[in-house]
C-alpha cells in the first residue's frame, strides 16, 4: 500500500471538494435545508395510519359499548389484546403506533357517575412519538368519541378522561426520527455521485489513463477515495446532528453501531457508484443514472415518508432497497436503542456493503479495452 | 557510454556511465548495494523504445496492423497521421494503457506489461485531451503528481522552464487552453523522466499557444529527453522531429528523418503558381508529361524531377500565353509527401 499516494490523494480530494461550492452545498447544506423544511412541516402535523390496539381491562358492557362506538367511526382498525399482555411491548413488536388501555374501573365509574359528581375514570393512550401524524389523528378520533360518550352518560361532564403515554421514549420528537433518514440519504447521494464523478469525469479527462501510467495501484486509488468518502460521510453526519441539536433540540444516541452503519453505508453506496460509473460512460448519462437510482430509493426507503404508510406492494419493494436497511438500522441504534433490530439491520447493511463494494472493485477498470 | 542497470537487491533501475571496456564499481542509489558493471566494447545501443509487429484488433477492425519501429534516446520522435490512423492506440499500447492483440514492446530493454511497473518512474505521459483537477492550482497540481513518484524533479524549475510563474497560483479551470497544455506537459515532467510521451499536445490550440508548446518540446530535446510525440500536424512534425513515422489506416507507411523521407519519397521539387487557370495550365503541361495539381483557390502545383525542368515549364507557359502572379519553388514538404504516399491530402483524410 502506497501511503504517500493515499495521503496526497486524500488532500487533493479535500481541496477539490472544498473549492466546489456546488458540491459543498449538496453535501452539507442541502440536507440541512431538507431537515429545516421537513422538520417544520412534520413537527406540527404528522402522517396517517388508523390502527389502534385496545386493551380492555374492564370487560364490561360499558367498555364494550365504548369500543363499539370507536368502531362505528369507521376510521379505526381496532385490534383487541388480552389483559395479560404488556401493551407497550406488543405495540413495539407489532409496529403499532397507537394503543388504548381501558381501565378495570371503567364500567363502575360510569355507573357511579350519575350519583357521584366526583367520580372519574382515565383511559391511557399509548403512542409512538415518531409517528405524530398517525397518532394525533387517532388521538383526535378517540377524544371526539369520548366527548360524545361523556355527553351521553353525564350530559357532558368529563367522567371519562384520557392521559397520553409515549411508548418509545420520553424526549423524542419527529425530528429525532427524521435525522437518521437524512444521514442515510446524504451518505447515499454523496457516495454514489462522488464515485460516478471519479469514474466518468476522470475517465473523460484522461486522469485515469494518467494514473495507470504512474507508480500507483488501482487499489491505492480506491482506498484513498474511500478514506475521503468516509471523511465526508462523518462530516455530513456531524453537521446534520449539530443542526438537529441546535435548531431542533435533538436527542439521539450516537453508538458504535451508528459508526459501523455509517462506514458500511459509505462502502455500500460507493460500490454502487463504481458499478454505475463502470457501465455508464458519459458524464451527463451517469448523472441521470445516479438520479434514477437515488431518487426512488430516497422516497421508498422511509427517508421522508413513513414506511408503514406506503401500500403493501411498495413496502415489499422497499425491503429490497439497501437504504431502507440503513435508515432502519440508524433509527434502531440512534433512537429506539433496540439492540435486536439494530443487529438485524446492521447485518443487512454490512452484507449489502460487502456485495456492492466487492462488485464495484471488481468491475472498476483503469485499463482500456 | 550510458548503461541502464537494475539492482539485484531492491530492483531499482539507474543509469551508469563509463567508457568502452571499463569495469566500474557502482552502488545502488536506493539501497547502497555495491556491485560491478562492465562496459563491453561491443555493447549494443538499446533504443529507448522498440516496437515489433504491434497489432491491435477490435473485433474485425484492425486498428494497428503489425507495425515496427524504434525510438532512439534523446530524439524527438513524431508519430504522424490523420485522426483515426491508429496513433493513440499505438501510444497507449506502449504506455501499457491498452493491451496489444499481438507484438512486443520494449522500453529501455524491458518488455511487456509485467515490466512496465519497473519503468513507470522513468517515463512521463501527457494523455490525449488530458484535463487535470479543476480546482487545484498549477503548483498544487504539480506537487500532487510529483508526490506519487520516488524521484521528483524540482517543481520551481519546471514552473520556470514551462514559463508558468505568473499563473502558478491560478486554478487549473481558470487557465487558457494553451496554458492547460503547458501544465499537462509540466505534469509529465514532475519525475524528471527519460522518455516523455505527448499525445497530440497542440490539438485545438491557436497558433500562438501551439508555438508555445513547441518551444517547450524543443526545450525538452535540448535537455536530452526522449520525446514521443503523436500529432496530425505536418508542420509540427517538420518543426520538431528528429525522426518521423507516418501511420495511415493502421499501417506504418514511412519512417525516417525529414530529409530521409523527402529523399526517399519526395520527387524533385514543387513549382507552385498562384492566380492561374487550372484547366489552361493542365492542358499546356500535361502533354509534356507534367502532373498539375490544384492546391488552393487559383493556385496549382507542378512536380519536377530536375532543376532544368523549371525553365522548360516556364517556357511552355509563355508559349501558351498563360499568366500567373507568383511562382514558388520548394522541395516537397510532409503534406506533399503524404499526398504522394496515400494519394490523398492529410486534411482530406481527416475530413
Amino acid at each position: 500500500m502506497n501511503f504517500r499516494f493515499i495521503i496526497a490523494d486524500v488532500k487533493v480530494s479535500f481541496k477539490s471538494w472544498i473549492r466546489s461550492k456546488g458540491t459543498v452545498f449538496w453535501t452539507l447544506l442541502f440536507p440541512v435545508l431538507l431537515i429545516m423544511i421537513f422538520g417544520s412541516i412534520f413537527s406540527g402535523t404528522d402522517d396517517i395510519s388508523y390502527d389502534l390496539v385496545i386493551q380492555d381491562l374492564d370487560q364490561s358492557e360499558f367498555s364494550e359499548s365504548f369500543i363499539k362506538q370507536l368502531n362505528q367511526t369507521s376510521m379505526l382498525r381496532i385490534n383487541e389484546i388480552g389483559s395479560s399482555i404488556n401493551i407497550e411491548k406488543y405495540m413495539k413488536k407489532e409496529g403499532n403506533f397507537s394503543g388504548l388501555v381501558i381501565p378495570s374501573d371503567f364500567g363502575n365509574s360510569i355507573q357511579q357517575a350519575s350519583v357521584n359528581e366526583n367520580v372519574s375514570c382515565e383511559l391511557t393512550f399509548h403512542y409512538d412519538p415518531s409517528q405524530q401524524t398517525t397518532t394525533s389523528i387517532v388521538q383526535t378520533i378517540i377524544s371526539s368519541t369520548l366527548q360524545e360518550y361523556n355527553l351521553a352518560i353525564s350530559g357532558g361532564r368529563h367522567v371519562i378522561t384520557m392521559q397520553k403515554e409515549e411508548t418509545i421514549g420520553d424526549d423524542f420528537e419527529f425530528i429525532d426520527y427524521f435525522i437518521p433518514g437524512m444521514i442515510g440519504f446524504t451518505i447515499m447521494t454523496s457516495c454514489i455521485y462522488g464515485s460516478i464523478e471519479r469514474n466518468t469525469k476522470y475517465r473523460k479527462d484522461g486522469i485515469l489513463r494518467k494514473m495507470q501510467t504512474m507508480p500507483v495501484s488501482q487499489m491505492d486509488w480506491i482506498i484513498s477515495k474511500m478514506l475521503f468518502m468516509l471523511f465526508l460521510s462523518f462530516l455530513s453526519t456531524s453537521v446534520i446532528i449539530l443542526v438537529g441539536f441546535f435548531v431542533w433540540n435533538l436527542s439521539i444516541n450516537f453508538t458504535i453501531f451508528a459508526i459501523i452503519i455509517i462506514i458500511a453505508t459509505s462502502f455500500l453506496f460507493s460500490g454502487m457508484g463504481m458499478i454505475i460509473g463502470r457501465f455508464v460512460k458519459e458524464e451527463e448519462t451517469a448523472d441521470m443514472a445516479g438520479g434514477a437510482i437515488t431518487f426512488p430509493m430516497m422516497f421508498l426507503s422511509g427517508t421522508f415518508f413513513a414506511f408503514d404508510q406506503m401500500p403493501s406492494y411498495l413496502q415489499l419493494i422497499a425491503q429490497t432497497l439497501p437504504l431502507y436497511y440503513v435508515n432502519e438500522g440508524l433509527r434502531n441504534t440512534m433512537i429506539y436503542a433496540d439492540m435486536d433490530k439494530t443487529l438485524y439491520f446492521t447485518g443487512f447493511v454490512l452484507a449489502f456493503a460487502f456485495i456492492f463494494f466487492l462488485i464495484g472493485v471488481l468491475v472498476t477498470k483503469w485499463k482500456e479495452d | 557510454m550510458e548503461k541502464q542497470v537494475q539492482c539485484p537487491k531492491c530492483s531499482q533501475i539507474f543509469s551508469v556511465t563509463g567508457t568502452s571496456g571499463e569495469l566500474k564499481n557502482v552502488s545502488c542509489p536506493q539501497c547502497n548495494t555495491v556491485g560491478e558493471v562492465s562496459f563491453s566494447q561491443k555493447e549494443p545501443i538499446t533504443p529507448a523504445i522498440k516496437v515489433s509487429n504491434l497489432r491491435k484488433e477490435y473485433g474485425s477492425l484492425v486498428a494497428v496492423n503489425s507495425i515496427s519501429f524504434s525510438v532512439n534516446k534523446g530524439e524527438v520522435f513524431a508519430f504522424l497521421g490523420p485522426n483515426g490512423a491508429g496513433k493513440t492506440t499505438t501510444v497507449e499500447m506502449i504506455e501499457s494503457i491498452r493491451k496489444p492483440t499481438n507484438g512486443s514492446i520494449h522500453i529501455f530493454g524491458y518488455e511487456g506489461e509485467s515490466s512496465f511497473n519497473l519503468i513507470k518512474n522513468r517515463i512521463g505521459i501527457l494523455p490525449q485531451e488530458f484535463h487535470s483537477f479543476e480546482r487545484l492550482t498549477i503548483r498544487e497540481t504539480l506537487q500532487y503528481f510529483a508526490s506519487l513518484f520516488e524521484k521528483q524533479a524540482n517543481i520551481d524549475e519546471i514552473i520556470t522552464a514551462m514559463n508558468l510563474q505568473d499563473d502558478e497560483n491560478k486554478l487549473y479551470k481558470q487557465l487558457s487552453g494553451g496554458l492547460k497544455q503547458r501544465v499537462g506537459v509540466a505534469i509529465s515532467l514532475v519525475n524528471d523522466p527519460d522518455i516523455v510521451f505527448l499525445d497530440e499536445p497542440t490539438t485545438g490550440l491557436d497558433p500562438k499557444a501551439r508555438r508555445e508548446v513547441w518551444d517547450v518540446i524543443a526545450n525538452l530535446r535540448e535537455k536530452g529527453k526522449t520525446v514521443f510525440l503523436t500529432t496530425h500536424y505536418m508542420e509540427e512534425a517538420e518543426y520538431l522531429a528528429d525522426h518521423i513515422a507516418i501511420i495511415h489506416k493502421g499501417n506504418l507507411i514511412a519512417e525516417g528523418s525529414l530529409d530521409e523521407l523527402i529523399q526517399r519519397y519526395g520527387k524533385g521539387s514543387i513549382l507552385k503558381f498562384s492566380n492561374v487557370n487550372f484547366h489552361e495550365i493542365s492542358q499546356a503541361l500535361n502533354p509534356s508529361g507534367y502532373t498539375v495539381k490544384k492546391t488552393q483557390n487559383h493556385s496549382v502545383s507542378v512536380t519536377i524531377e530536375y532543376k532544368d525542368q523549371i525553365l522548360e515549364v516556364l517556357s511552355i507557359l509563355r508559349h501558351n500565353a498563360i499568366e500567373f502572379d507568383t511562382i514558388d519553388i520548394h522541395r516537397p514538404n510532409l503534406e506533399e509527401l503524404f499526398l504522394q504516399l496515400t494519394g490523398a491530402r492529410l486534411r482530406e483524410v481527416e475530413a
